[in-house]
């Protein structure tokens, strides 16, 4: 293996540990970390690519900060919206939130 | 140009995929915090030897400083259940195993023996690059990036702010 190809192959591995979490914890708080992982799996690719490509120039690291901003703003929200969930039931399973079921 | 160097990357890759696992299989919550921490400063040290040394900064100050601290506070906020494992656990925990490891497996292995074309040795581009291409090129996704996390404040604000009662 190139190192390229050991970096995407981490990149791919840490994604799909990501992805595990969300759909097996229940927690809400434990979904956002996950998506977390998931957004640093990302992060990792496109930086081997942006520094391994020889036309790049720097290119994938600004999506990486583009990345970062989005991140944080994801993470506000998701948790506003546990802290607002926790208050109106005292729970933060994912399973309790079924209002809109038809 | 320094070349890659096989050991600190085994040694990352190690310390990122296991405090991963230990991310989704902790049941206390501030340990999976903990550990998150512990993947996104191995996170940090694969940007050091992918000589991304700018994205590397950002990330200790961005994830291990903000998001972790937001997130921890957001633990000790609310009340977690524990006891039984499926308290914690979904029940579709045991088919999420196989799907993503079948998944994971493909897309790892169709990643790490796929050949481009393109590559070259390992570039270096300076900061003054990386900040030349911000605002010039990519001004205007700046500034949108800007608006959408004044629009994540106000909405978070909103969101956890105490209702008024009746």
């Amino acid at each position: 293996m190139t190192p390229l190809q050991e970096y995407l192959a981490l990149s791919m591995i840490l994604f799909f540990i990501g992805a595990w979490g969300v759909l097996a914890r229940r927690n809400i708080i434990m979904i956002v970390m996950c998506v977390e992982l998931m957004l640093n799996a990302i992060n990792i690719s496109l930086v081997a690519f942006s520094n391994y490509s020889p036309s790049g120039g720097g290119r994938g690291e600004v999506f990486v900060f583009f990345v970062f901003a989005l991140a944080a703003a994801e993470a506000a929200i998701g948790l506003a919206i546990a802290i607002a969930m926790y208050r109106l039931r005292e729970r933060l399973s994912v399973d309790e939130l079924d209002e809109m079921r038809g | 140009m320094p070349e890659f160097n096989q050991f600190w990357f085994l040694l990352l890759a190690v310390v990122i995929i296991a405090s991963a696992v230990c991310v989704v299989l902790f049941k206390d919550l501030i340990y999976s915090a903990l550990s998150m921490i512990g993947s996104f400063l191995g996170v940090a040290g694969i940007f050091v030897l992918l000589h991304a040394e700018l994205v590397a900064a950002a990330q200790v100050l961005i994830y291990v400083g903000a998001i972790s601290v937001l997130i921890i506070f957001a633990i000790m906020l609310t009340h977690h259940r524990t006891g039984n494992i499926w308290n914690y656990f979904h029940r579709q925990a045991w088919i999420a195993v196989p799907v993503c490891a079948i998944a994971g497996f493909t897309l790892t292995v169709v990643m790490g023996t796929a050949s481009y074309n393109a590559i070259s040795e390992s570039q270096n581009p300076s900061d003054d690059d990386i900040a030349s291409l911000l605002f010039n090129e990519y001004a205007f996704p700046f500034e949108l990036v800007s608006l959408a996390l004044l629009v994540a404040m106000i909405g978070a604000v909103l969101l956890a702010k105490k209702e008024k009662s009746q």
